[in-house]
């Protein structure tokens, strides 16, 4: 009996070890998914559900807006754009098969992840089939490197943790100063970190992290940082406010936050004054919704109108640029007498926005009356976008 | 200087966010001991209160009115849910597998949190109104939130210490605990009581639910789990099944929280440390602090 | 002695096996896409996890929700070795999958053993806790970890295996998983393991080495959910702690309850279905079914969140439903008119009589499947010195 059930096995993993040797050799061709497509197809994969749902939404309805529109205005030379998201919950496990399902639907050019993590996966499939990829929000420092297929929108991390710690050398030497991070989050170490390795020796800084997803109390942060004058927070707006709220009272009125890209929509939470904070609360973006300009004040009314003001954030705003600078970029290159057809694959369409982003495409946002997210937008060839971050002061201190 | 306001800041914010932690353990505790069942669903009953209170409160009512109101509201609608949950999902389970129950808890904890995504969302819910300021004490500034916190925690401890040792029911609910049947039989109607336990229990998680959210006036889908694990971890380290214990296991994670999240070195170790008591304490008293032994028959 | 060779005990592999050779010569001749083979890889992974898993819940009688941080560690573990035996002459192929494979499963063991022992002292939802915690502290330290060493917060990288064989070496993995635990079960040491799970008093009066099989157990156990992750560590080019948080392992529980305690089959058949229904779900209501009328009706009126939320929903009551219908004692009449067996049965018009099996035939080598669901989740505590039981014996005398 014994014998038999060895035999059994042996005999299976024979079978299956025979196979392999057999067929090793005949791998099936790569095929075009893209054959049978109607419209041009784009990817996104992104939060939908989970704890960063609100930046999956932002970058979905925002995304799904701008395709809207350009379908409204009559497509691409006639041929109109269809937005497909997938949700990865912000597990970098869920991407492989989302990437896969759009992929061989047809997917030509993507958006990417929504967030950092799972992008640091995406980059890697898509490399292997070469798709394009411009992310509205993964700001990893990674998701660009080592190859050429993928563009950030936004700013990566450490060029803004370097840019904030310039200001903080500038107008705190010598002084104490507190920053308050997230210590299990790529975004806010990434800032972090870079933020430390700039910053010049006379600094002193107060650090202090949380590391819950859900954390609300902080409690224990505010006491430790209640003394400094000027904290950075390279945190997102959600812990943010809850920490400016609890701080109150206790941290000096006169004291200034400072955060980044992950601040905006800070003054739009359901619930949250930022009147009512003493402090002054200040940040380093592309994106600011109290912006005058007209591509911004456009784009907040209709977002708003549609989908209110909860999930109205920077995610949202570059990834509504995102959808225009591809199909801007597309534009571009057809009018240079390229051709792109509704079935070219997704290969082939990587190959022709790559040398346009690499060969000085400016993006300008629509009809070249300036970007949401900034103005005369380029890539580098890094893929590392190449703009302007203001500096906004979203509430001025109560004196 | 230094000394004293770290020792008086964890005091304060320690026994605060134990408090919490105590409150819902209690709930664990209680339903434990007497359905012998493990609800996994407690944690989001405190994420109803805390949506119900913020929801009520950013209404256009003054905040004298909408503040007592929205704590009446969300005991009620709290009560009302774990009632319901009761009847709908363990009910029909009674005399079935615990680990069955346990899973029904695990889907009817998944249900809730997808049923506040739907209906408020994915961006977190706050509210400005609930705003208590601080005071000063030895120099430390001290929360208005934590005083009554702790306030609340010490009310409900001592009011049910004493209802459990003192009224009818109270002592019916020993009872139950201790033997099901042999109560039964004593003529204790068994159903009443497990329905009177999940009206604590769930009343326990709204008053946990109205601490967090002053302390911190924001909610998401998700906001009750990890204080659900955590006080279930408290449950277990003061012995589950007694309610001094959950008190006592609830206070002392919320210390150790606190002090752990003021050392930069060893914050991120948070979670780990806990979790490393909680196992440590069961390897050298397997049934936590005030838990009972009981001896395994043939 | 030869005993009648039974089909019974085979038909897994047997299913499992035809199933594997079929996918591979299609993969092969390029007849399914990389999203197939994904999901199979995935299939795969899911049923190591729940066979291993219920080896502890179902047979040893114990509640664990740390089988993700078992995982954790084999993932970790084993996709650090691959990394760094990819880099040297052994490079990223089948030798350097075999060593990590190994390594992962030594080291996810040595951790079984550690949780092994406070489960000497501790039994039901004290162990369920401590189980949980142990998940958690796991995955806090890799978090913790330096970016040189497992990555820490961005996670490690990790040489992604050839994706149009390494659903066949799963399979492969999962084959040996079964043979070599449904031989655990079937041999004497299984059947001290039942005993243990049944009476432990009982059993160690027979003179059972209690500690023996209990740490054996969740070394094995553990050893397989390590394995489960080195597999997981090839299939993505990142492995994050944040994917083994205890839900994962609520998750793998899930799939051994909704199979039934005790049964292999079952745990493979609910690893597969939910594996695939929930992968198939998320992807079709976040593709095909949010074009649809229905769909734009929620959104615009019903729904504040995404329509992707729908899956969790369909999930939370499909398993609230499935439990209360396979487990309510007031269903029991129900249960047995739609007995799928039974149906069956009348439908071949095959009767069984118990009188006409015959005492010889009686099934020696099949374990028990019917356990005692108090004996999971009971909060009696093993008290090792048993000097005084018969006192109790005396006063509250057979409650058992």
């Amino acid at each position: 009996m014994k014998l038999r059930k060895v035999l059994a096995i042996v005999l299976a993993m024979a079978l299956c070890i025979g196979m392999v040797s057999v067929f090793a050799s005949c791998n099936g061709g790569k095929k075009n998914y893209a054959e049978n497509n109607t419209e041009f197809v784009i990817g996104l994969s992104g939060p939908l559900t989970g704890g960063a749902a609100v930046y999956g939404q932002a970058v979905k309805n925002s995304a799904q807006m701008a395709v809207d529109e350009i379908n409204a205005a009559g497509g691409l030379n006639g041929v109109m754009f269809k937005l497909v998201a997938t949700d990865d919950q912000h597990d970098p496990s869920l991407v492989s098969a989302n990437y896969y399902s759009m992929y061989e639907g047809g997917m030509q050019v993507s958006l990417g992840t929504v967030t950092t993590d799972p992008g640091l996966e995406y980059k890697e499939l898509s490399q292997e089939d070469n798709v394009f990829f411009l992310t509205p929000s993964a700001s990893g420092d990674d998701i660009t490197k080592d190859y050429d297929n993928g563009y950030q929108m936004c700013f990566a991390d450490g060029n803004q943790g370097a840019a904030a710690a310039k200001y903080v050398n500038d107008n705190y030497a010598g002084q104490t100063i507190g920053a308050f991070y997230k210590a299990d989050d790529a975004y806010s170490k990434g800032i972090y970190d870079q933020f430390m390795d700039n910053l010049n020796d006379n600094v002193t800084v107060v650090s202090t992290n949380f590391t819950k997803t859900n954390e609300t109390n902080f409690a224990t942060q505010i006491d430790t940082l209640k003394n400094c004058k000027f904290i950075f927070m390279p945190t997102y707006y959600g812990p943010a406010s809850l920490f400016m709220t609890q701080a109150k009272s206790i941290i000096a009125p006169d004291a200034i936050y400072y955060g980044c890209d992950g601040f905006d929509g800070i003054d739009k939470i359901d619930g949250f004054d930022i009147k009512a904070i003493p402090q002054a609360v200040t940040m380093l973006s592309h994106f600011n919704s109290n912006s005058t300009s007209e591509a911004v004040t456009s784009y907040v009314e209709k977002y708003t109108n549609k989908y209110g003001t909860d999930t109205l954030n920077q995610f949202g705003a570059s990834a509504y640029d995102c959808v225009y600078a591809i199909y801007y970029a597309m534009k571009s290159a057809m009018d240079k007498g390229t051709a792109i057809d509704v079935t070219i694959s997704a290969s082939d369409l990587c190959d022709i926005l790559k040398s346009e982003f690499q060969g000085g495409f400016t993006f300008n946002g629509k009809d070249q009356k300036g970007a949401v997210t900034g103005t005369n937008i380029k890539w580098n060839a890094d893929g590392t976008v190449n703009k302007a971050a203001d500096f906004y002061e979203i509430k001025p201190a109560n004196k | 200087m230094e000394v004293l306001e770290f020792i008086l800041s964890v005091i304060v914010n320690g026994l605060s966010q134990g408090g919490i932690y105590a409150m819902i353990a209690i709930g664990y505790t209680m339903v434990y001991g007497i359905a012998k069942l493990l609800n996994f669903a407690h944690g989001d009953i405190i994420m109803v209160a805390a949506y119900t209170i913020i929801v009520t409160v950013n209404t256009s009512m003054p905040i004298g009115v909408s503040l007592p109101l929205s704590i009446l509201l969300s005991i009620v609608i709290c009560v009302l849910l774990g009632v319901a949950i009761e009847k709908v999902a363990y009910k029909p389970l009674r005399g079935a597998s615990p680990l069955a129950v346990l899973i029904t808890a695990i889907g009817v904890s998944y249900l809730l949190q997808s049923i506040a995504q739907i209906i408020f969302g994915t961006a977190p819910k706050m509210t400005a109104k609930l705003d208590l300021g601080a005071f000063k004490l030895f120099g430390v500034p001290v929360k208005f939130s934590a005083i009554i916190t702790l306030v609340i925690t010490v009310l409900v401890m001592v009011g049910l210490t004493m209802f459990v040792k003192k009224s009818r029911t109270g002592r019916a609910m020993v009872a139950v605990s201790e033997d099901r049947g042999a109560a039964q039989l004593m003529g204790i109607n068994v159903n009443k009581i497990i329905t009177i336990t999940f009206i604590i229990g769930s009343a326990l998680a709204a008053l946990a639910g109205f601490c967090s959210i002053i302390e911190a006036p924001s909610v998401t889908s998700t906001f009750g789990s990890m204080p659900g694990i955590k006080a279930f971890t408290a449950a277990v380290i003061g012995g589950i099944g007694s309610i001094p214990g959950a008190m006592l296991g609830g206070i002392m994670l919320g210390i150790v929280e606190c002090i752990a999240n003021k050392i930069p070195v060893i914050a991120p170790y948070t979670d780990a440390i806990e979790f490393s008591i909680l196992i440590i304490i069961l390897l050298v008293k397997p049934t936590g602090f005030l838990g009972k032994k009981r001896r395994e028959k043939v | 002695m030869f005993k009648k060779f039974k089909i019974n005990h085979y038909i897994n592999y047997f299913v499992i096996a035809v199933a594997l050779i079929v996918f591979a010569i299609l993969s092969f001749t390029g007849g399914i896409d990389n999203s197939t083979t994904l999901l199979l890889e995935r299939i795969a992974i899911s049923i190591i996890l729940a066979v291993s898993l219920s080896l502890v819940v179902g047979f040893l009688g114990e509640l664990s929700l740390g089988h993700a941080g078992f995982m954790c560690i084999g993932a970790y573990i084993g996709g650090k070795v691959s990394a760094l035996l990819a880099q040297t002459g052994i490079g990223d192929g089948i030798g350097n999958l075999i060593i990590s494979l190994i390594v992962g499963a030594v080291a996810a063991a040595a951790c079984g053993v550690v949780v092994g022992i406070p489960a000497l002292r501790l039994r039901g939802d004290y162990l369920a806790i401590v189980t949980l915690a142990f998940g958690e502290i796991v995955k806090t330290l890799f978090q913790n970890s330096s970016d040189n060493s497992f990555g820490g917060l961005s996670g490690l990288s990790t040489p992604r295996y050839n994706k149009t064989t390494l659903f066949i070496i799963a399979f492969v993995v999962v084959l040996l998983t079964l043979a070599v635990i449904q031989n655990f079960i079937r041999s004497k040491h299984g059947r001290a393991v039942t005993a243990v799970r049944d009476n432990e008093i009982a059993a160690r009066a027979t003179g059972i080495n209690v500690t023996k099989y209990k740490i054996m157990v969740f070394a094995l156990s553990a050893a397989f959910a390590g394995i489960a992750g080195v597999i997981y560590s090839f299939s993505q080019n990142k492995v994050m702690y944040t994917h083994f948080d205890y839900n994962y392992s609520i998750e793998i529980l899930v799939m051994v309850v909704l199979g039934g305690m005790g049964s292999i089959n079952g745990s493979i058949i609910s690893a597969t279905l939910l594996t695939f229904f929930d992968e198939k779900l998320r992807l079709w209501i976040s593709q095909d079914f949010s074009k649809t009328q229905l769909a734009q009706f929620l959104t615009t009126y019903v729904i504040k969140g995404d329509l992707a939320v729908f899956k969790d929903i369909i999930y939370a009551l499909v398993l609230i439903l499935i439990v209360i219908y396979n487990n309510s004692p007031s269903l029991k009449g129900l249960r047995e008119k739609l007995n799928l067996k039974k149906l069956l049965s009348k439908l071949f018009k095959r009767k069984h009589d118990p009188s006409k099996v015959k005492d010889d035939e009686a099934r020696w080598d099949v374990v028990p499947t019917k356990i005692e669901m108090d004996e999971v989740l009971s909060t009696d505590v093993v008290i090792d010195d048993m000097g005084d039981n018969s006192a109790d014996i005396g006063e509250r005398g057979g409650n058992k």
